[in-house]
């Protein structure tokens, strides 16, 4: 019964409060338009955005030695929860499900290495925010809750990776069903706003004449 | 042309006494949040939208920002400092408002109070935290907007609103008027410097400061210097000299609009094809790139900062300098010079031209150290504890470069320099780039 709910109507509503929310919060974004700027540029607004929104996947090389842990687990979590959502062989078996669409999934060794480094990266990252004077005066409780929210899903998914109980299927989806609940709610929309936020000021500062 | 230090003890003097002129600014707790929140919602666009909704509060930034890193305290990180504009964007404009009037507060007067210290006295809008941001956030932005909301809630600190109100009363900064500035144009005369006063055309409108004025002579007999070795056909006018902006430091858009429009307007009726902005910081982009938009068109001329003027000049070999094996120096990039505007490379060319040894500090051009006292900071009396620890990084910087000399090409820095060097027993030397480009003109 609870089963049912969870592989039917609740992965329909999450998915569809999911899409909705998330689209509707970038409408509102965009929606506050820019104003006009009148001043001669030295550069092109456009140019700027495209460069900063790829070049801010790269630290400077300056702030490398201050926040070297922090940038390697965060490439850690980011690259390794990537790999595992999009290349992990039960993923792709379901997106082919719904939509047809299939490619190449990562080896089990490589799922293992992905499930590794995003744990490590993720607890790390937890950690610092709740012992770092900046991070703990800074996150919100729902930054918590999403960091916790992530875990949870990362966890589930490596138990249900072998396939051996229903039940663990079931937590793993029900899991992922919150998550898609609470995250276009949540900081953790950055997935979907930074390009904005880089590609705005990226702009602003190449019409000023500096590439950042 | 040495500095007066008394003169300038003198004027640090007046600077303290800066506070007690200021005209009260006082509203009921409603009204201050009230105008306070007119301002936040006029100014949000998408971009400081999309902004607010990219911040996972990761901390980076604390690590790029000097008070910050050089008091430990996290109250200052630059994220925070954007804490109150955010409320007010999720509560009242953002795409789940109705969610997080929910659970947050609404930000109330008292709030503003508090963030008084947060965007004035520990702020620089010096733009390096948007250089370490990994959502590419534009902070100092974030921060202005929060400056002008308290400025129109009527809390920007008595010291800066006191030069601010001069501004907006008189158009003169520090009782500097024509009067003054004819004064210094006459004891620059009887030393062989001409400075062409309002004359009724001229291609450059050359616009100066008053810290140029009172204080730092050198670079104002520099430009003139450099302008009449060139042969250009140049004037300052007295009733639109101030390249100082005090209404864009404080928040005050009627300020800053009325100190543009003085210069804009003056530079269309004498046809000038250039307006050159002196070594003054924030004077740059508050011509360059905020003129435009108050003017409400393309301005029909350019705007060069000084130190582009002289890099233009000496690429097309118009401007011939002596080599100076001598000199051991480093450069300071003013923020709103170099990260804000992009003057980073015109400066370094003309340093270089002077030979010598040239040395730059660990962090330099777009990842520059701010030196504390820009954005109007260098009057705030409040923050001197703060803006003499933000210095200490600066020395750290100049001290591993083995330069004896520091050449920048803003007042406010220089300015902001000596107090720290002086408070700090610093010796290194602090000159006005003009101002030894002008001792060496071939």
């Amino acid at each position: 019964m609870i089963g049912e709910f969870i592989d039917g109507p609740l992965w329909y509503i999450s998915s569809i409060v999911f899409v909705v929310a998330v689209v509707w919060r970038i409408i509102v974004i965009l929606s506050f338009g820019r104003k006009k700027n009148l001043a001669k540029p030295r550069y092109s607004a456009g140019g700027g955005a495209m460069a900063t929104i790829l070049r801010r996947f790269f630290p400077y090389r300056e702030f490398y030695e201050v926040s070297k842990f922090r940038i390697v687990a965060g490439y850690m979590f980011h690259i390794g929860l990537f790999a595992l959502l999009f290349f992990a062989v039960p993923h792709i078996e379901f997106i082919t499900s719904i939509s047809g669409l299939s490619w190449a999934a990562m080896p089990h060794w490589a799922f293992i290495l992905a499930a590794e480094l995003s744990f490590f990266g993720l607890m790390y990252l937890f950690v610092f925010r709740l012992t770092n004077p900046v991070t703990r005066m800074l996150t919100t409780r729902g930054e918590y809750l999403g960091s916790v929210l992530v875990f949870v899903v990362m966890l589930t998914g490596c138990l249900a990776l072998g396939r051996s109980h229903e039940f663990l299927r079931l937590f793993h989806l029900l899991s992922v069903e919150l998550l898609l609940l609470y995250m276009p709610f949540s900081s953790l929309m950055h997935a979907f706003t930074f390009p904005f936020s880089r590609g705005f000021t990226g702009a602003v500062y190449h019409r000023r004449g500096l590439n950042i | 042309m040495a500095i007066d230090m008394n003169m300038f003890h003198g004027f640090i003097g007046q600077l303290g006494q800066l506070g007690k002129m200021a005209q009260p600014t006082d509203y009921p707790d409603d009204e201050r949040v009230t105008r306070a929140k007119d301002v936040f919602g006029n100014r949000i666009g998408a971009e400081q939208a999309g902004d607010m909704e990219a911040c996972v509060h990761c901390g980076l930034c604390a690590e790029a920002c000097h008070f910050r890193v050089m008091t430990g305290n996290p109250k200052y990180t630059p994220a925070r400092k954007f804490e109150l504009i955010r409320r007010y964007y999720r509560r009242e404009k953002g795409p789940f408002k109705w969610l997080y009037q929910l659970f947050t507060r609404d930000i109330t007067a008292q709030d503003l109070m508090d963030w008084q210290e947060l965007v004035y006295d520990s702020c620089t809008t010096c733009g390096r935290c948007s250089m370490i941001c990994p959502m590419g956030i534009n902070i100092a932005e974030l921060v202005t907007i929060t400056r002008a909301g308290l400025a129109n809630a009527g809390l920007i600190p008595a010291d800066l609103r006191a030069v601010q109100q001069e501004q907006q009363a008189y158009g003169t900064v520090f009782g500097a008027g024509p009067d003054a500035l004819k004064l210094a144009v006459e004891r620059m005369a009887e030393q062989g410097v001409e400075i062409p006063l309002d004359k009724d055309k001229a291609d450059y409108l050359v616009i100066t400061s008053v810290i140029d004025i009172l204080l730092f002579n050198d670079t104002l007999m520099g430009t003139a210097r450099v302008f009449n070795k060139l042969g250009l056909d140049w004037t300052i006018h007295t009733c639109a000299f101030e390249g100082a902006n005090f209404g864009m430091l404080a928040g005050a858009s009627t300020t800053q609009e009325k100190a543009s429009l003085a210069i804009i307007d003056q530079a269309v009726k004498i046809g000038a094809s250039a307006v050159i902005v002196p070594e003054c910081g924030h004077a740059y982009p508050a011509l360059r790139w905020a003129g435009a938009n108050i003017y409400g068109q393309r301005l029909p001329f350019d705007v060069f900062t000084i130190s582009e003027l002289l890099a233009i000049q000496l690429k097309q070999g118009n401007l011939k300098l002596k080599q100076n094996p001598d000199l051991n120096i480093t450069y300071h990039d003013p923020c709103k010079v170099g990260r804000y505007s992009g003057v980073i490379d015109e400066p370094r060319s003309v340093l270089q031209a002077l030979g010598g040894r040239f040395t730059e500090t660990p962090a330099h051009g777009k990842m520059n150290w701010c030196c504390g006292g820009g954005a109007g900071v260098f009057v705030i009396n409040s923050a001197t504890e703060l803006r003499r620890k933000a210095f200490d990084k600066k020395i750290e910087e100049v001290d591993q470069t083995g330069a004896d000399t520091v050449v920048m090409a803003c007042g406010s820095c220089r300015m902001n320099f000596l107090r720290g060097s002086v408070d700090a027993k610093w010796d290194k030397n602090i000159v006005s780039m003009v101002a030894m480009v002008s001792e060496n003109l071939a």
